[in-house]
């Protein structure tokens, strides 16, 4: 087991002597790697939060990678190596293996320092990667990094046969065309290649490459295989207790769940796989807790919110979320997905004040890049309905943006329809959007509005006539009869929709002179909710500030010394070292 | 074999002879749950016959009604959370009935909305949505048993008090079960509706309240006028005027304003 370097329990840092090498090596190709035209920060959220939208949505999302495309990559590669073409100036396979490569050298970093943040950059590098791979690659990177004598020897055969090369030999004398490849940046760096190959392989870089086999079976559509592969890649995590893995084993049950959303029978069956795989989810978030493990509980939590909401088994959501607290400082994307889901549980439990603040937080959390689109949509989708049915009426610039205006149509025609207070519009636009609302999952709250709607036209009504008879609003709101406007008069009135009196021998609705709104505390209430909303803004960005490891106790050493440099100065005066001119001095100087 | 034959007697029993008083029914029942414990069979299990899995269901749901009808909500929700694991089966193992599936779901839906757990009630209906063999909210609207009690909460919700009176009289509730619940939901909207009033009219002649409230005569009008605190004079009722103390919430805005104000500058104090 790699597990067992040196230090067997894992959890300190790599030698010494290789741990500067790598480090060195690690900022060099790290530095290369930032030359490169792909924009890893923003591609990397777009990857991660496309994913969240149901994925019937996926097929309109731009970051999700063209199979065809993917396809003509394969093809194009795999006729240059026929033709002996490798040595090539910039050949792609080339690049690529020297991009996963330099990938190990941030892993080691982040085992070193001890630092997730190099892991973190080794993950979001996934990305770029994603659209190049192919079995060969990857094949041609494990036979390299694996010398076939390293304890780790049988790890990587796993890693061979998941993606259906169990024939190529380990170590770095492979076939002759694979010499070829290597050559070339051998040539730049040999000296490094040679120190990688010959030291024991830390047990993220077996799980990033895993996570690269994960990710080339999910863009081939290789679904039943890398849920199998999955499972065996979280029992193999679940065994190693390392806090540096923490990173890389949230996208490895990240990987898991995907696999098993996209197994049939599809997730509201209560027989997919996306049920079955709860308990190895709920086991992993125990141990991730146990561990500390902030990365893990915080994508797993998530995972299971979305499985369980995509089986609607809401109450089963509603007490993961009591019983269970997500961590404050889990990863932004992570944050954004939970409240997303938080919100939708509160909202259909008539929650609305929760859910529109966690609606409305995940919005802001949302990456702003163009990739993580869908979800800022799906989000915004779910905020409308929610502001709706608190009575708001949504600003019209939301439906104005650029990249929504066309996905929020729909939603537009209903805000129109519950601000005018129109029944007919309303009915008509559910009918005719019935198909959008249910593949959005909010067709059941829309159906909520239906209240909304009629409140809202008895106060457009009672704000337009000083007196109205029961009849003329019982025709133009569309009801049954006059009773039934009666009494939803009445309750209007008891809920303070509208300030007005009923006559009933007469049968009409009479209303109160409206008063001054700014008498009464709502300004103070308005200006309140903005005041607060400010002051949680500033707290967060306090908390969001990152501080070095370490650099307090430089601080604590200052402070020290000055109170050391003060102490003395009293004990001088005290000792009448320091006369009074000297003082004295000073405050003329003032 | 004999324990299955003793099953399927007391299901034809509980089947023929619905009005059974709830004492024997819940004997014939507890007999069933031990007859069932002896096939192994009060929980599904992966190899189960499909004949035993079927029976269990239907004692269960017969266990169900029965509690209903004997207005025992705890006894129902029992039932129904032991019901849960057999809906869940393939179809392959168990084949679903539906009509009587909706008809228990459909009851639990009224229980809950009776009760006033509208969130409950909420998820329900969102979990009712992805149920096998129902296609969207539009076709639970259409079936006889969950649409009712889908109906009756958007009336209640939007306060169209006369139609949950008019879907609660006789022939219009789907089954008989279901008009155990009439009477909790009669006294729910006159409670509804007498709050409105108290804020709508200023008064209201005796006759017409009759009508409001759905009661049957003027004395139970004055009764009810009695119960709640309301004046009643020459035939008409005058209701509190809402003359509450104005100046207590004056007071409150001052007190909120100056704990708000507090607040910014214990706010700002830590910013600067």
């Amino acid at each position: 087991m790699p597990g067992k370097t040196p230090n067997s329990n894992g959890r300190k840092p790599v030698e010494n002597g290789v741990q500067k090498n790598s480090g060195k090596d690690g900022e060099k190709s790290s530095a290369a790697a930032k030359g490169k035209p792909v924009k890893k920060g923003s591609a990397k959220e777009g990857e991660d939060m496309t994913v969240v939208v149901p994925p019937s949505k996926n097929a309109k999302q731009s970051s999700q990678p063209p199979p065809a495309d993917a396809e003509g990559d394969v093809n194009m590669e795999d006729s240059e190596k026929t033709e002996e073409e490798l040595e090539v100036k910039v050949d792609p396979v080339t690049q690529t293996i020297s991009d996963i490569k330099s990938n190990f050298a941030l892993l080691d970093r982040a085992v070193a320092l001890f630092d997730a943040r190099f892991s973190l950059r080794a993950l979001r590098s996934i990305s770029s990667l994603r659209k190049r791979l192919n079995p060969d690659i990857l094949a041609q990177v494990i036979a390299e990094s694996y010398p076939p004598t390293s304890p780790s020897a049988s790890v990587a055969k796993q890693l061979l046969s998941a993606i259906g090369r169990e024939n190529v030999p380990l170590g770095r004398q492979s076939t002759g065309t694979e010499m070829e490849i290597d050559s070339e940046p051998k040539a730049k760096n040999g000296a490094k290649k040679d120190k990688e190959t010959n030291k024991e392989l830390i047990p993220e870089v077996d799980v990033f490459l895993a996570i690269l086999v994960q990710v080339y079976m999910f863009d081939t559509k290789q679904f039943q295989q890398g849920a199998n592969f999955s499972k065996y890649l979280s029992e193999r995590i679940h065994s190693l207790n390392r806090r540096t893995l923490d990173s890389l084993s949230a996208k490895v049950y990240f990987y898991f769940s995907l696999f098993c959303e996209q197994l049939t029978p599809q997730a509201p069956s209560p027989q997919s796989p996306v049920v079955t795989l709860r308990p190895t989810l709920l086991a992993a978030l125990r141990t991730a807790i146990l561990r500390k493990d902030v990365d893990t509980q915080a994508s797993v939590i998530v995972l299971l919110l979305r499985s369980y909401l995509l089986t609607s088994h809401i109450s089963q959501a509603d007490l993961l979320v009591s019983h269970t607290q997500f961590p404050e400082n889990a990863a932004n994307n992570q944050v954004a997905r939970f409240l997303y889901y938080l919100g939708r549980i509160r909202a259909i439990q008539l929650r609305y004040t929760e859910a529109h603040e966690h609606l409305t937080a995940a919005t802001r959390k949302a990456p702003a890049s163009q990739c993580a689109l869908g979800f800022s949509q799906t989000a915004t989708k779910l905020l409308l309905v929610v502001e709706l049915l608190m009575g708001d009426i949504p600003e019209r610039a939301t439906f104005r943006a650029d990249n929504m205006e066309q996905a929020l149509h729909p939603y537009f025609l209903l805000v129109q329809a519950v601000r005018v207070g129109n029944l007919e519009d309303f009915e008509t636009t559910i009918a005719e959007h019935a198909d959008t609302f249910r593949r959005d999952s909010t067709y059941s709250l829309v159906l909520r509005l239906r209240q909304n709607v009629i409140k809202t036209g008895i106060r457009m009504m009672s704000l337009s006539y000083s007196r109205i008879s029961l009849r003329d609003i019982c025709i133009r709101l569309h009801l049954g009869s006059e009773e039934t406007a009666e009494y939803i008069v009445a309750k209007a009135i008891r809920d303070g929709v509208i300030e007005a009196t009923l006559d009933r021998e007469r049968g009409f609705m009479k209303s109160k002179e409206v008063g001054d709104v700014y008498a009464t505390r709502e300004p103070g209430e308005a200006f309140h909710d903005r005041i607060r909303a400010c002051l949680a803004l500033h707290d967060e960005s306090v908390k969001a500030m990152r501080f070095p490891m370490n650099q307090h106790r430089l601080e604590l050493k200052n402070a020290q010394e000055a109170r050391e440099r003060e102490r003395e100065m009293a004990k001088e005066i005290q000792e009448g070292d320091l006369d009074e001119d000297d003082l004295g001095g000073d405050f003329d100087g003032m | 074999m004999a324990a299955e034959r003793t099953l399927q007697q007391i299901i034809t029993q509980l089947k023929s002879n619905p009005s059974l008083p709830y004492s024997e029914a819940s004997s014939l029942l507890s007999k069933a749950k031990l007859s069932l414990l002896q096939l192994n069979a009060l929980t599904p299990t992966a190899n189960a016959a499909p004949q035993l899995l079927l029976l269990a269901r239907s004692i269960y749901e017969y266990g169900a009604l029965a509690s209903i009808r004997a207005r025992n909500p705890d006894a129902f929700t029992r039932y129904l959370s032991q019901l849960q694991p057999f809906y869940e089966l393939p179809s392959s193992q168990l084949k679903p009935d539906a009509e009587m599936r909706n008809k228990v779901t459909g009851l639990y839906l009224l229980l809950l909305l009776t009760k006033g757990r509208y969130a409950e009630f909420h998820s329900e209906l969102e979990s009712l949505g992805t149920r096998e063999g129902i296609d969207g909210p539009d076709r639970i609207e259409n079936d006889r048993f969950l649409g009712y009690p889908v109906k009756l909460e958007r009336w209640l919700m939007e306060g169209s008090y006369d139609r949950v009176w008019k879907a609660m009289k006789k022939g219009e509730v789907p089954s008989e079960e279901y008009g155990v619940f009439s009477e909790i939901l009669t006294s729910q909207i006159r409670s509804e509706i007498a709050s409105s009033s108290e804020r709508a009219y200023p008064s209201l002649p005796l006759s017409s309240t009759k009508s409001l409230l759905f009661l049957d005569s003027e004395g139970a009008v004055v009764e009810f006028a009695r119960q709640r605190g309301w004046a009643v004079r020459d035939g008409t009722i005058y209701f509190p005027t809402a003359a509450e103390a104005g100046e207590e919430e004056e007071k409150d805005i001052s007190q909120m304003v100056i704990e708000n104000t507090l607040g910014y500058a214990r706010e700002l104090e830590t910013i600067v």
